[in-house]
């Protein structure tokens, strides 16, 4: 977790200048991130928060390398000059499904390790070992559409974790899961984390889980997407998801946040309101 | 976080058997029976007199000339040989193009370049009814089996070509960017990735061509041809010999029959994650 005196010394993972992505679209154009710079360390967790349609998912698909047509610079340090072979430099998971449909939920990990050079052994052992973490161990060989959604999401984030990525990038990844599923995968999360000590973006719309996860929160303002302002989470490493909930700071943090958002959010209705 | 085990699993599988069952007859009584039904409505008509009997002889009328007509050891040596030299053709033909088809509609997908060349010469001859072209194929390969056999391998060639085609480029584009996303090879990605993507609309192409290629090898045989199946309906009309032709035609559709029922079998072994 961060150490925000030491900071400046840690060696970056992510580094992004004047980041700006305009979609070309029926003759319009949408400008959908604006102006957005930011330093991520190596290991530190960042959650952004922003409304709807402000560009958060825009913006993980050029930090994975996705899209590649927007203008500034990126720049992913360390992570780009890795050259170890058993974790990947970034494993992402998407917002919506992204399962392959024609491979069984452990078949479906085992593709994201096919960059990788691991051995058999060791890659079937991940893919026990994630999917038992995500609670598939008993559908292993369940294919997505035997699966609810939240389980195929689930497919799709053991299959990032999996990967022992050094950058993991994640859209919304627990959304769909129903928030006790969703307090225990967030415990998981913390715990792999400080394992792997992974650099993490994680894009959500739930303060609290924002709150839980991440050392840094990046606020967004509505379309087009900038930095509204960028919170330090006081927590320290070894947290417990139940107990840092009841803390007083937990919950001033929570509303300060949720003020920051709601003039976004606002806005983003009203834009939506002129232009119908 | 392991499922809930439900209780009495041995009950609710029989019960859940017992449904599958059920549904299964059903679909089977019902798929034999409404024939049947209309079947003793044709023999009805015919033996009232509604129906001319000239044109539409009884059910029981064209069993009994079968049954004579297979008695006949010769009559037996010459069906079989037509059924033989259909097949013969069907097998090669079919074979023959959906081959070509597949291969140059992966190699589409493949190569933007090649697409680019072949895709649009392709769809735009696609539409030109392939019976206008076999006199020019009779030009080119004779009078034999070579003009049938190639006006076969044209008609599923468009079709498998057009559907692999189809299956590979509009393919989901999630699929793309999970194996950008976690550095798939290139190899892994086409033979797992693309080709599976693909399959459900491959198996529609082959599908479809199996309607196309009985449509060309019965009208090429009713044309020019001294054997097969289609001069053989062809040969009963011209001495007028309805039960006999009907008869040539209860083989066509048996064939037709078998090898829609063989298109759903290789459907459900190649695309069982398919759900239908
Ligand atoms: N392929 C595209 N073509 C045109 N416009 C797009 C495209 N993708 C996104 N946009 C636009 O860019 C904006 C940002 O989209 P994005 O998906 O990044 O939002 P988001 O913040 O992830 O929203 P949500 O929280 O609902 O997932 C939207 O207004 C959308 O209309
Ligand atoms: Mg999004």
């Amino acid at each position: 977790m961060a150490d925000t005196v030491t900071d400046a010394l840690r060696p970056f993972a992510l580094d992004l200048t004047n980041i700006r992505k305009v979609f070309f679209a029926r003759q319009q154009a949408v400008e959908a991130i604006s102006n957005v710079s930011l330093r991520i360390q190596e290991g530190e967790v960042v959650a952004v928060l922003g409304p709807s349609g402000c560009g958060k998912s825009t913006l993980l698909r050029i930090l994975a390398g996705l899209d590649t047509d927007f203008t500034g610079t990126l720049d992913w340090g360390h992570v780009d000059g890795s050259t170890d072979k058993e974790r990947l430099r970034s494993a992402t998971v998407f917002q919506s499904d992204s399962t392959f449909p024609w491979l069984d939920a452990r078949k479906n990990v085992l593709m994201g390790l096919s960059g990788l050079t691991l051995d058999r052994k060791t890659a079937a052992a991940r893919a026990d070992t994630y999917l038992n973490l995500v609670g598939l161990g008993a559908f292993q060989k369940s294919y997505p559409h035997e699966l609810s959604g939240g389980m195929r999401q689930r497919v799709a984030i053991a299959r990032a974790l999996a990967t022992e990525p050094l950058l993991l990038l994640m859209d919304e990844p627990l959304a769909a899961l129903d928030s006790q599923t969703r307090l225990v995968m967030q415990q998981e999360l913390l715990r792999i984390w400080a394992k792997t000590r992974s650099t993490v973006v994680y894009i959500t719309h739930d303060i609290g889980e924002a709150l839980t996860l991440a050392d840094r929160i990046v606020v967004m303002t509505a379309r087009p997407g900038r930095i509204k302002a960028i919170e330090t989470v006081p927590f320290g490493a070894d947290r417990n998801v139940i107990a840092l909930r009841g803390e007083p700071e937990f919950g001033r943090l929570e509303v300060a946040l949720w003020q920051l958002l709601a003039d976004e959010v606002g806005q983003t209705l009203q834009q939506q309101e002129l232009a119908s | 976080m392991t499922e809930a085990v439900v209780a009495d699993l041995g009950t609710l599988r029989d019960a859940d058997r017992q449904r599958r069952r059920k549904t299964k007859q059903l679909q089977f009584v019902l798929g034999i029976g409404f024939p049947i039904c209309l079947l003793v409505v044709w023999e009805i008509l015919t033996r009232t007199g509604i129906a001319d009997r000239r044109f539409f002889p009884a059910p029981t009328t064209i069993g009994t000339v079968m049954v004579q007509l297979l008695e006949s050891p010769m009559e037996r040596a010459r069906i079989g040989a037509d059924i033989v030299a259909t097949f013969r053709r069907l097998i090669i033909g079919y074979g023959l193009g959906a081959f070509a088809g597949i291969t140059l509609g992966l190699a589409m997908g493949l190569s933007a370049k090649i697409r680019y060349s072949v895709a649009p010469m392709i769809t735009a001859t696609f539409p030109t009814p392939k019976l206008a072209l076999f006199p020019f194929l009779i030009v080119l390969f004779g009078l034999g089996d070579a003009s049938k056999i190639a006006i076969l391998v044209l008609g599923v060639f468009y079709m498998t070509c057009l559907s692999t085609l189809t299956g590979v480029t509009y393919s989901n584009p999630m699929y793309r960017d999970v194996a950008q996303a976690f550095r798939i090879p290139r190899m892994v990605y086409w033979t797992r990735v693309v080709i599976p993507a693909a399959l459900p609309s491959i198996v529609t192409g082959l599908k479809l061509g199996v309607g196309q290629a009985l449509i060309l090898i019965v009208a090429v045989e009713m044309i020019a041809s001294q054997e097969g199946i289609g001069h053989f309906i062809w040969n009963s009309w011209e001495i007028f010999d309805v039960p006999r032709m009907f008869m040539g035609l209860i083989i066509a559709i048996l064939m037709g029959g078998g090898a829609m029922l063989f298109g759903e079998f290789l459907e459900r072994k190649l695309t069982p994650w398919v759900v239908r």
